[in-house]
């Protein structure tokens, strides 16, 4: 089907490691991938565990009610892909999951001043439908913060 | 494993013009730097045997069109894809294969159209490059594709951690600069930069402002590898290679899931090994800055400064002329010019054989110099050279 709205930046591309990450994101939830093994989480999704090279690796769906916490972020000025000229500055961050510190996953952090992020900040994550079959997970400041 | 111990040593070094529009092509170029190298040598073209080069998506010319247009004829060709550390991983080859007696004399260089051609992080197709990145499809869709915004992700973590300020950075970029006013070719020769003037420039991306990256032009460098034998009978003063950490890795391919780990950190226990040194015996250094920050967290992973205390070392005046550590002396990537690290390998080498005696632009007696190697946090390579 022909896109309702044009959408000009990158839309993430599904490979043969990681396409349940992004299918379950399509579906507005964090799927991720665990070695069967030594049962650690890994991500970005591979073809083996990147800890123990175990190949054995199974996926954990964690729902849509996902908690993190701001690890380090950047602010850019300027675009540096087709799309970003609309959304300056632009907020990205990588952001530690709370169940999981070890685990990073980066993401813009959208609903909230570029002035007003730090890290330590307490943050969610959001869905954003950019396509009428994709979706994109993002990171959002928790409604708990004072 | 290959034992350095100045068994080959680096006896001819060579550039082009530099310029944000050569009007020619990465041969042009490379065959200048070539030639140069050579002559500074004392050597013929007939006396390469081996010929290597990197480049980044298909920026320069193959070794064997410069073989052909150089009037050699190498048993031993390599073009190998990537960016920072290439230079320190083909001189270990080239001395693997001198010491193994497959070679003799190699040239290796690095030519590029870095400001009229494409450029690092900018023009690509972001489906592809998504494809080509390790985990790409995590990163590019929220709009990193800058290795600013890559390397700023780990700068801005460690800066909160260490304290380290962007006034600390500013150091980095003013000292280099300061350096580029001595050098006549330096890209930035003529334009000083003092304190004010970097903190009140805006970032393009944090923590970077234009000063904290590198100057992206048009050039190509070479420099010529041989045994420490032939060295003895080459014109120029032997500059030898006393150890090597070739490319050492992160523990992940996807680097910025894990932004508190550098590759230097894992290169440097194995330069100093392999050398025999320690970051005390340094006298001189070409540190890898593509960006003003990359340059404190290597002096923290090389055993120049604690954890932490880079800023301050650095604002200390430690990488100026009489300094502790004068470091990127003809100017840096930040200012001279930016060939992926071979322009830094270059001013070392120059250091080294004391080419500027008599100037102020000569580290005074120096005899040890270490050349640091950065294709970003995931790959490292160093080495340690002396005359
Ligand atoms: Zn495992």
């Amino acid at each position: 089907m022909t896109q309702a709205t044009k959408y000009e930046k990158p839309v993430p591309l599904k490979t043969l490691d990681n396409h349940p990450y992004w299918d379950a994101a399509d579906r507005h939830e964090l799927a991720l991938q665990k070695c069967s093994d030594c049962k650690g989480y890994i991500h970005p999704p591979g073809p083996s565990c990147p800890s123990c090279g175990s190949p054995a690796t199974e996926w954990e769906n964690l729902g849509s009610d996902i908690s993190a916490t701001v690890y380090s972020y950047i602010t850019s000025y300027r675009p540096f892909l087709p799309g970003f000229q609309h959304d300056l500055p632009t907020v990205i961050t990588v952001a530690a999951l709370d169940v999981a510190p070890e685990v990073k996953i980066m993401a813009n952090i959208i609903g909230c001043p570029a002035e007003e992020v730090e890290i330590g900040m307490p943050l969610k994550m959001t869905w954003t439908d950019i396509t009428p079959d994709r979706a994109l997970p993002q990171w959002t400041p928790s409604r708990s913060q004072n | 494993m290959t034992t350095y111990a100045n068994q080959c040593a680096i006896v001819g070094v060579g550039e082009s013009e530099r310029s944000r529009n050569s009007g020619t092509t990465p041969l042009h170029l490379a065959l200048d730097a070539a030639r140069n190298a050579l002559r500074d040598a004392g050597l013929e073209a007939r006396d390469l045997d081996g010929i290597m080069n990197y480049s980044t998506g298909g920026d320069s010319c193959t070794s064997h069109e410069l073989a052909t247009y150089l009037g050699s004829r190498p048993k031993y060709v390599k073009d190998i894809s990537g960016g920072g550390s290439s230079t320190e991983l083909l001189i270990a080859d080239a001395v693997a294969l001198i010491e193994a007696g497959e070679l003799e004399t190699v040239l290796i260089y690095r030519a590029m159209n870095g400001a009229s051609g494409h450029q690092v992080g900018r023009g690509y197709d972001p489906d592809l490059l998504q494809g080509m990145l390790p985990g790409g499809s995590f990163v590019m869709p929220y709009g990193s594709a800058s290795p600013s915004q890559w390397f700023g992700m780990f700068a801005m973590r460690h800066m909160h951690e260490t304290g380290t300020t962007k006034e600390h950075l500013g150091h980095v970029c003013v000292s280099f600069y300061e350096h580029a006013q001595r050098n006549p070719k330096a890209f930035l020769h003529g334009k000083p930069l003092d304190m004010e003037t970097y903190l009140a420039t805006p970032d393009i991306s944090t923590p970077f402002n234009i000063h904290d990256c590198c100057v992206e032009l048009d050039e190509a460098n070479a420099l010529i590898v041989t045994s420490a034998g032939n060295a003895k009978n080459c014109k120029s003063r032997p500059v030898y290679i006393m150890g090597m950490a070739p490319r050492h890795t992160h523990s992940h391919a996807h680097y910025w899931t894990q932004v508190d780990e550098v590759a230097s950190d894992h290169a440097a226990p194995a330069l100093y090994q392999s050398a025999g040194v320690k970051p005390e015996d340094i006298d001189v250094a070409a540190i890898y800055d593509c960006f003003s920050w990359v340059v404190l967290r290597q002096l923290e992973a090389y055993g120049f400064a604690k954890r932490g205390e880079a800023g301050d070392f650095v604002k200390d005046g430690n990488l100026k002329m009489g300094g502790r550590l004068p470091s990127n002396t003809a100017g840096g990537m930040l200012s001279e010019g930016y060939t992926h690290g071979m322009n830094n390998v270059l001013e070392l080498v120059r250091q080294l054989r004391h080419d500027y005696k008599g100037t102020d632009r000569q580290v005074k007696d120096c005899e040890l110099g270490i050349c640091t190697g950065w294709s970003g946090p995931d790959l490292a390579g160093a080495m340690i050279l002396r005359n």
